[in-house]
C-alpha cells in the first residue's frame, strides 16, 4: 500500500539578527516546532531556501507554509513566495506587539520579558494558523491552486500522470475540473490506495476520495460538485485500468 | 584600529539545526560583548532580496561571514550578490578544532555549543581586528 506524505506545514522564519524581533520570530518558530505542534510542522531553512536549496524550495511548493516576520519587511514571507509560492499564511511579530500593547522588545541575542512574552503570543498565533491549515478548525486551506487552464486534459491517463515538476518525487494527476485542468498532488498514489484497500467506484467512495484529495490540494468549497464528479470519473477509468 | 573602518558580520540564519544557532551565537558575541565599536550584524535576508541599506553597508565595508555547515550560505549569498567577503568562518571548522565541545540543542545550546560559539566568535574577532588593520 502506498504511503501517502503526511501533510505538515512548514514555518519561515525571519533571520532578522539584527533586530530584536527578529529574535522573536525564531523564538516562537522554534516554540510551535519543538514543543507545540512537533508532530505538524517543520522548519524551511531561510538561508538555504535564498541560496537555493531545492529540497527546502520543493518542500515550500508541496506543502503549505506559514512566514514568521520580525518586521515589515518581510523577508521571510517575500522569500517564500519568490522562490516556491505564496505562503498560506503570514504573520508579523511587530503587528503582535502593538496588537498586544506589548512593551518595548530589547535584546536580539537575549530577550527580554516583553520579548519573550511576544514570543509565546507569536508562537500560539502560529499553531492557530496551523491548525487551521491541516483543517483541525474548519478552515479552508488557502493555497493557491496549480491550475493550467489552456490546457486539455490528456485521454491517455498515464500521459497525466508524472512526479510533480518540483522535484519532490511526489505523483501529480492531471484532471478536468469544470473544463479546466487541474494538477491533483497526490492523486495517483491516492487511486493506489483506495485500488488496494477493496474500494470500488461509488457515492461513498467518491465522497471519500474528495475528502483525501483535500487534504493535500485546495478545493474550493463551491466547487466541490465539479471536483467530486472529476474523482469519481477518473477513479473509474483507474479501477477499469486494473481489471 | 581605525575607529572609521568598520567590519560587517553576517551569520548563517539557519533556525533548525545546531550550527546554525552557534554561528548566530557567536555573531552576537562579536558584536555586542567583544568588538561592538568595530563589528555590526546584517541579516542575509535583507541582503539577498536587494535592501539597500544592507547591500550598500556590506559594499561599503569589509565583511566576515560566519557560517553553519559546509553549504556556506552566508558566504555563497553575499559572493553571489555581487558583495566581497574579507573573511569566512564556519562553526564546523571550529568543531574540528575543538572535538571537545560538541554543541547540542538549537533554541538554547549546551555548556559546549556556549564554549564553541565564544572560541569561534575570539576568533572572528581577531578576524575583524586584522581587517580594520588592513591586513585582509
Amino acid at each position: 500500500m502506498p504511503i501517502l506524505p503526511k501533510k505538515k506545514v512548514g514555518i519561515v522564519a525571519c533571520s532578522g539578527e539584527e533586530m530584536p524581533e527578529g529574535t522573536v520570530s525564531r523564538v516562537a518558530a522554534l516554540k510551535v516546532l519543538e514543543e507545540l505542534r512537533p508532530n505538524d510542522t517543520v522548519t524551511i531553512c531561510l538561508p538555504l531556501f535564498l541560496a537555493g536549496g531545492e529540497g527546502d524550495r520543493a518542500f515550500a511548493r508541496f506543502y503549505p507554509t506559514v512566514a514568521v516576520d520580525g518586521c515589515e519587511k518581510r523577508c521571510a514571507a517575500r522569500a517564500t513566495e519568490m522562490y516556491s509560492g505564496k505562503p498560506a499564511a503570514s504573520i508579523v511579530v511587530t503587528d503582535v506587539v502593538s496588537g498586544n500593547g506589548l512593551g518595548p522588545i530589547q535584546g536580539s541575542q537575549r530577550l527580554n520579558e516583553a520579548g519573550m512574552q511576544a514570543a509565546d503570543l507569536v508562537a500560539q498565533e502560529v499553531a492557530r494558523l496551523v491548525d487551521g491549515l491541516l483543517g483541525r478548525t474548519g478552515r479552508a486551506v488557502e493555497e493557491a491552486v496549480v491550475e493550467e487552464p489552456a490546457e486539455e486534459a490528456p485521454e491517455d491517463e498515464e500521459a497525466a500522470i508524472s512526479l510533480c515538476s518540483c522535484g519532490s518525487g511526489i505523483p501529480v494527476q492531471k484532471v478536468s475540473v469544470n473544463g479546466r485542468v487541474v494538477t491533483l498532488i497526490a492523486l495517483p498514489a491516492i487511486f493506489e490506495q483506495f485500488y488496494q484497500s477493496g474500494k470500488r467506484p461509488g457515492d461513498g467512495t467518491t465522497r471519500e476520495l474528495l475528502e483525501i484529495a483535500r487534504i493535500y490540494n485546495p478545493i474550493p468549497p463551491e466547487e466541490e460538485a465539479a471536483y467530486a464528479e472529476a474523482l469519481a470519473r477518473e477513479y473509474e477509468k483507474y479501477c477499469r485500468k486494473q481489471l | 584600529m581605525s575607529p572609521n573602518r568598520r567590519v560587517m558580520i553576517v551569520p548563517c540564519s539557519g533556525i533548525g539545526k545546531t550550527f546554525g544557532t552557534v554561528s548566530r551565537e557567536a555573531a552576537y558575541t562579536v558584536v555586542e560583548d567583544l568588538r561592538p565599536d568595530a563589528a555590526e550584524l546584517v541579516a542575509l535576508s535583507l541582503l539577498v532580496l536587494g535592501d539597500e541599506e544592507a547591500r550598500a553597508a556590506v559594499a561599503e565595508h569589509p565583511t566576515v561571514t560566519i557560517d553553519g555547515c559546509r553549504l556556506a550560505c552566508a558566504t555563497k549569498m553575499v559572493q553571489e550578490s555581487g558583495l566581497p567577503v574579507a573573511r569566512s568562518f564556519t562553526v564546523l571548522d571550529a568543531f574540528r578544532k575543538h572535538r571537545d565541545l560538541k554543541p547540542e540543542g538549537i533554541s538554547s545550546l549546551n555548556l559546549e555549543g556556549q564554549k564553541l560559539a565564544r572560541v569561534l566568535a575570539e576568533e572572528v574577532a581577531e578576524a575583524v581586528d586584522e581587517v580594520v588593520r588592513g591586513e585582509t
